[in-house]
């Protein structure tokens, strides 16, 4: 009976998201043609690439526009899992609506978690779309992506996992932002440091040895990892173990540890008087 | 014999002591120095009774947000407790929050593209209103709020007025038995106020019998609406209960309104040797009524009490050539005490 009723307020904040964004229709069209725009970008950089991708140690597949375009398309997802509570909380703190929602009877978690729920629908709706367009491109300049039916399950699980991840960190961030009003820098911190060392855009077999070794400490590395070989070379989920394995303990570390220290700003908020302030 | 219906709202020594945030700087430069402190609330005890209208007064600064927010689980108390409906503040902030309804004269606390209706729809899941009742309960409270013509357009578009009445429709979503208001009528227009007013008191108040603490400036309004009230100065309660006895509370001095002819204001208040007032009396003086002779003048008088200090400043007003037309006794204005309360400094 809880379930469903925090499922519905998920719903809720879901539909509330989806009219707020669709009263902005030409910021909303706009943000798919950007997709198309992103895929071209990359279609004529890896372009450059064509045929010289065996040689490049650690491409998943041989060729680097589905390398690439896995990689930004979860890279996204991943940016999202990471910044949508603090924005989330950030915006309703300057709208001025996180007291109306504070003074109601769901419980604190609940309203955060379920405020961020619509980024990670439009994000999947544009992973999707990234892909399929993606996909499309690729097969009308002749070289299309061998998309491997087999690894979408286990890709996903791989995504689940990751989520949780970087939804550990994202509620640590939150949580800077209820207490200290601030968490864009964290934010921007770490979504760099994974575009620059987690293997995004190019394999982190192409950095140097000693930068390799901090790429092992980010859950995004073993994220694309794992997703690219599922997708383009069809592992199974008993080839992803290693991947699984990491992914898993960064979640259960990271999640606690989250739920704990936005447990933890919301009573030095509530005890300072600035939960409502920005 | 006693009441025996618990109260709505409890608060028994209830403190708050904000730690002021210290610069880097100050960080850096006294590391082992404590933080300074502001004390919000010190030693705030008072009760409200189910369904009255309750009014929680004081000037600015004197605590009163930080109460409400209290009593809504945002903040929470350094010392004593606070209860609503039986249920402490700090320590069952969801029985707590299911029992009240804030409303506040912020408009930003909705989202403005999004229609009334819409609104409220997102507010009704958010605030436990069952999946199957939502939509008749927004259309009832619409109707209720006289809002239902304009529920389908986008909130930005709505007069501030109406904002205000949405902002309550969402307080009732829950059908909580207390409702907060923090200076309802704060931007409303004359009329829209008297509207307002009259539905707290004819539909909230007496109709559905809801208890309400009204946080307000406006002291007319405090005097029309509440039936008891709380005056805060100083983190501390300075005045409590009903009109009368907040009115009546300094029992040391009395209020004279005295007509007076043959003196003008000038001479009657004029410093120096030749001022009429005295230690133990302190005097205004105003017209006197419409229709009255040009030189009539009403002195307010409030001196102490006894019979001794009246005596001397009617043997003065005489002495210095007045008429004294008519003298009565009368209680002090809720502005009046306001006046005296923010005057005073340190303890009560």
């Amino acid at each position: 009976m809880r379930l469903l009723s925090v499922l519905l307020k998920a719903w809720a904040f879901i539909l509330r998201d989806l009219a707020i964004e669709m009263s902005y229709r030409s910021a909303f069209v706009l943000q798919f043609m950007g997709v198309f725009v992103s895929v071209g970008i990359w279609f004529f950089l890896s372009d450059m690439f064509h045929g010289m991708a065996p040689a490049m140690k650690g491409v998943e597949g041989g060729e680097y526009f589905p390398f690439i375009l896995v990689g930004v398309a979860f890279y996204h997802y991943l940016t999202v899992a990471l910044t949508a509570f603090a924005s989330r909380v950030r915006n309703e703190q300057l709208t001025g609506t996180l007291e109306a929602m504070l003074v109601s009877p769901t419980r604190t978690p609940t309203l955060i978690l379920a405020s961020s729920l619509w980024d990670f629908v439009f994000t999947s709706f544009r992973v999707v779309v990234y892909l399929a367009v993606g996909v499309a491109v690729a097969w009308l300049a002749g070289r299309p992506i061998a998309i491997h039916a087999s690894g979408v399950f286990p890709s996903v699980v791989v995504l689940g996992l990751t989520i949780l991840s970087f939804c550990g960190i994202g509620i640590i961030v939150a949580s800077s932002v209820i207490y200290f009003k601030r968490g864009e820098s964290i934010n921007s911190f770490v979504t760099s440091a994974s575009a620059l060392i987690g293997g995004v855009f190019y394999p982190t077999q192409a950095l140097p040895a000693w930068l390799q070794s901090f790429s092992s400490f980010l859950p995004i590395t073993y994220a694309l990892r794992g997703i690219r070989r599922a997708l383009l070379s069809g592992a199974s989920l008993s080839d992803l173990i290693p991947e699984l394995q990491v992914l898993s303990l960064f979640a259960l570390v990271l999640v606690p540890l989250g739920l704990v220290v936005f447990r933890w700003s919301l009573k030095l908020a509530r005890r300072d008087g600035t939960l409502v302030q920005y | 014999m006693a009441n025996a219906t618990p109260p709505a709202i409890e608060i028994e020594n209830l403190g708050k002591v904000f730690r002021k945030r210290r610069s880097i700087g100050q960080t850096i430069l006294h590391p082992f120095e404590a933080a300074g402190e502001v004390r919000a609330l010190d030693g705030v005890s008072f009760s409200v009774r189910s369904g009255e209208i309750f009014g929680l007064l004081g000037p600015n600064g004197a605590g009163k947000t930080t109460l409400l927010k209290i009593l809504s689980c945002l903040v929470s108390p350094t010392s004593g407790f606070a209860r609503v409906q039986g249920h402490d503040t700090a320590f069952d902030e969801h029985r707590v929050k299911s029992a009240i309804g804030l409303v506040t004269s912020d408009e930003r606390s909705f989202y403005w593209r999004l229609t009334g209706r819409e609104n409220l729809h997102f507010f009704a899941s958010i605030y436990n209103v069952p999946r199957d009742r939502i939509r008749p309960r927004c259309q009832e409270l619409l109707q209720k709020m006289e809002m239902a013509p304009r529920a389908d357009q986008p909130f930005m578009e709505y007069s501030t007025g109406t904002k205000q009445r949405l902002a309550i429709a969402r307080a009732l979503l829950h059908d909580p038995p207390v409702i907060f208001m923090d200076e309802p009528t704060r931007s409303l227009d004359p009329t829209a106020a008297k509207h307002l007013r009259e539905f707290v008191v004819g539909t909230l108040n007496r109709k559905e019998g809801k208890t309400v603490l009204l946080a307000t400036h406006n002291l007319p309004e405090a005097e029309a609406l509440c039936s008891r009230l709380v005056i805060l100065h100083l983190a501390k309660v300075r005045r409590f209960g009903t009109m009368e006895e907040v009115r009546s509370w300094e029992t040391s001095r009395e209020r004279y309104a005295i007509e007076i002819a043959g003196l003008s204001a000038t001479r009657i208040l004029e410093g120096g040797d030749r001022a009429l007032s005295f230690a133990g009396c302190a005097l205004e003086v105003r017209a006197a009524g419409p229709g009255s002779p040009a030189d009539r003048v009403v002195v307010d008088a409030r001196v102490d009490a006894g019979g001794a200090a009246l005596t001397e400043l009617l043997r003065r007003l005489l002495a210095a050539g007045g008429t004294i037309v008519s003298c009565s006794r009368r209680e002090a204005s809720l502005q009046e005490v306001f006046d005296l309360v923010a005057g005073e400094g340190g303890e009560p």
